[in-house]
C-alpha cells in the first residue's frame, strides 16, 4: 500500500516537473518573438539611422519609464486608467448581458430594440467622446460613459447570437423533462449560451482599454491615455514608447485572465 | 387502469417547403396499448422520427388528433419522456445533475431527490460515475444517463429516436440488455425508432415498417416470442420477417 503511495507520489511529482516543462515551452515562443524584435530595434537605433527624438531606443524607453514610476505619475496613471476600464467594463458587461438576454428571449423586447441597436454597432468609440463631454463634462462620468456603451454593444451583441445558436435539442430535451419556462431560462439556456456570451465578453475587455485610450487623449488630466497626449506636446516619444507598451502589456494580461476565468467557468467547452 | 395509452388517429404533419407544404406524413393511425414496446423502422425521410416528434409534443400534427389516455397531446410533457440519439445531455451538469434536472419538478426535498437520481444511475450502472460530466463519458455511458434521467421520473410513454445508432455493435447489445430490464420493471409504453432491422426484431413486440414519401405505415407485425431474443433460437420466427423487412426497405434488391 505505501508501495501504491510512493508511486502516486512519484508519477505526481513527476507531472508536476512535465507542467512545468510544457508551461516554460508556452513561454519559450513569445520570448523569442519580443527578443527578436528587440534585438531589431537595439540595431535600428544603434545605427543611428533614426534621430533618437523621432524613434528612440529601448534604453530610453526604459529610462522613461523608470522616471514615470519614480515621480509617481505613473502609478497614479495607471490606477486611474484602470479604476475607468474596470467601471465602465463593469456597467457595460453587466447591460451587455442583460440586454442580449432579453433581446435573445423575448419577441417584444427584440423587436422593439435589435435594429437600434445594430444601427448603433458601426459607430466608433471615439465619435462619441465629443458628445459624452457635452453630456458628462471632462469628470470620470464621460470616460465611464464611453467605455461601458462600447462594451455594452459587443457583449450585447454576442450574448444576443449566442442565444440564436442555442441547440434545439437542449431545449426538446429540457420541455420533455418538464422544466418550467423560468427553469429552462436559467439551468439551460443561459449556460448554452455562456460560451458566447464569455467570448463576447473577452472582445469586451479589449474594447474597454480601445475606448478607455479614445476617452483620455481629450478631455482628460490623468490617465495613460491622456499622459500619452501630454508627452505629444514635449514631444517625448520615450515616454510615449513607454506609455505603449504598458498598455500592451496590460491588456494582454488582463486579456489572459479573463480567458482563464472563461475557461474555468464554461468548462464544458473544448477548444 | 389504463396508462400509458397512445392513440394516433388519422393524423397528417406537413412542414413548409418553398413551394407549398410539403407532407412529411399521409394519414396514420396507430394505436400503442399500455406497456407494449413498438419499434418504427423505415428509411431515412420516411418519417418515422416525424411521428415520434409528434407524440413527444414536438411538432403539431395538421390534421387528425395524438391522445394519451384519453388527453390531447398538445406539446411536451411529463407523460411522455425522450431519448435521442445524440443524448442531448447537459454538458454543464454532471451525470447526476442531469438526472437531478428531470427530476426536479416532482418537488422532492434536497435529500430525496438526490438519493433518488443517485439509484436511477445505479440502476444503469453509473453510480460510480455520478460526479462525472458527460464529455469525460463514453457514447455508451452517456445514453445510459439520458435513460436514467428519463426513466427516473416515471413517464407513462417513452420515445426513443434510433438511441443506440451512434453506439458501436458490442456496446449496442449491452444497452439492449439494459433497456429490456429497465422496460420490463418500468412498463411504460415504448415506442422504440431505428434504421435496424435486427434491433427492431430483437427488443419489439412489435414492428412497423414506414415507407417513405409521403411517410406512412405500410406493415405492423406482432412478435409474441419470450426474451431474451436471439436471431439464430428463433429462426423459424424471426427469419421470414427479416427478409420480408429487409424486401419491403430495400425494393429494388429483392425485385431481380
Amino acid at each position: 500500500m505505501s508501495d501504491a503511495r510512493q508511486t502516486d507520489r512519484a508519477a505526481r511529482g513527476a507531472s508536476g516537473l512535465a507542467a512545468g516543462l510544457t508551461g516554460a515551452a508556452h513561454l519559450a515562443k513569445p520570448l523569442l518573438s519580443f527578443g527578436f524584435i528587440l534585438a531589431i530595434w537595439v540595431a535600428v537605433t544603434a545605427a543611428g539611422l533614426v534621430p533618437e527624438q523621432i524613434f528612440p531606443a529601448p534604453l530610453s524607453v526604459w529610462q522613461a519609464a523608470v522616471e514615470m514610476a519614480a515621480n509617481g505619475t505613473l502609478g497614479n496613471d495607471l490606477a486611474v486608467s484602470l479604476r475607468r476600464a474596470a467601471t465602465g467594463f463593469a456597467i457595460g458587461t453587466t447591460l451587455g448581458v442583460t440586454l442580449g438576454l432579453l433581446t435573445g428571449r423575448v419577441a417584444l423586447v427584440r423587436t422593439l430594440l435589435n435594429p437600434f441597436l445594430t444601427l448603433l454597432r458601426p459607430i466608433p468609440a471615439i465619435a462619441l467622446v465629443p458628445v459624452a463631454i457635452v453630456w458628462f463634462g471632462i469628470g470620470e462620468g464621460s470616460k465611464y460613459f464611453v467605455i461601458s456603451y462600447t462594451v455594452f454593444l459587443t457583449v450585447w451583441f454576442n450574448t444576443h447570437h449566442g442565444m440564436q445558436y442555442i441547440p434545439d435539442i437542449y431545449l426538446r430535451a429540457s420541455r420533455s423533462l418538464g422544466a418550467s419556462r423560468m427553469r429552462e431560462f436559467v439551468q439551460v439556456v443561459i449556460p448554452a449560451a455562456a460560451p458566447h456570451i464569455f467570448a463576447g465578453i473577452r472582445l469586451g475587455v479589449a474594447l474597454a482599454f480601445l475606448s478607455l485610450v479614445a476617452a483620455e487623449l481629450s478631455g482628460a488630466s490623468s490617465g495613460l491615455g491622456y499622459r500619452l497626449q501630454e508627452a505629444r506636446q514635449y514631444i517625448r516619444t520615450d515616454r510615449m514608447f513607454a506609455l505603449l507598451i504598458i498598455l500592451g502589456v496590460l491588456g494582454a494580461v488582463v486579456d489572459l485572465i479573463v480567458h482563464w476565468i472563461g475557461k474555468k467557468l464554461v468548462h464544458w467547452q473544448q477548444g | 387502469m389504463t396508462e400509458g395509452h397512445v392513440r394516433v388517429d388519422n393524423i397528417t404533419i406537413e412542414f413548409k417547403g418553398k413551394q407549398g407544404p410539403i407532407t412529411a406524413l399521409a394519414p396514420t393511425t396507430l394505436h400503442l396499448a399500455p406497456g407494449s414496446f413498438t419499434a418504427l423502422i423505415g428509411p431515412s425521410g420516411c418519417g418515422k422520427s416525424t411521428l415520434m416528434n409528434a407524440i413527444a409534443g414536438f411538432v403539431r400534427p395538421a390534421s387528425g388528433a395524438i391522445t394519451l389516455d384519453g388527453r390531447e397531446i398538445t406539446g411536451p410533457g411529463k407523460d411522455v419522456g425522450v431519448i435521442f440519439q445524440q443524448y442531448a445531455l447537459f454538458p454543464w451538469f454532471t451525470a447526476l445533475g442531469n438526472v437531478k434536472f428531470g427530476l426536479k419538478r416532482l418537488g422532492l426535498p434536497k435529500a430525496e431527490l438526490h438519493d433518488r437520481a443517485m439509484a436511477a444511475l445505479e440502476e444503469v450502472g453509473l453510480a460510480q460515475h455520478a460526479r462525472k460530466f458527460p464529455q469525460e463519458l463514453s457514447g455508451g455511458m452517456k445514453q445510459r444517463v439520458a435513460i436514467a434521467r428519463t426513466f427516473a421520473f416515471g413517464p407513462k410513454v417513452m420515445m426513443m429516436d434510433e438511441p443506440f445508432g451512434a453506439l458501436d455493435a458490442q456496446t449496442r447489445v449491452v444497452m439492449h440488455d439494459l433497456l429490456i430490464d429497465i422496460w420490463q420493471k418500468r412498463r411504460a409504453t415504448v415506442l422504440f425508432v431505428t434504421h435496424d432491422v435486427d434491433e427492431a426484431l430483437l427488443l419489439a413486440d412489435r414492428v412497423c415498417v414506414m415507407s417513405q414519401s409521403p411517410g406512412r405505415i405500410i406493415r405492423d407485425y406482432a412478435l409474441d416470442l419470450p426474451r431474451p431474443r436471439s436471431l439464430r433460437a428463433q429462426a423459424e420466427t424471426l427469419l421470414p420477417i427479416r427478409e420480408e423487412i429487409i424486401s419491403l426497405l430495400h425494393p429494388s434488391h429483392s425485385s431481380h
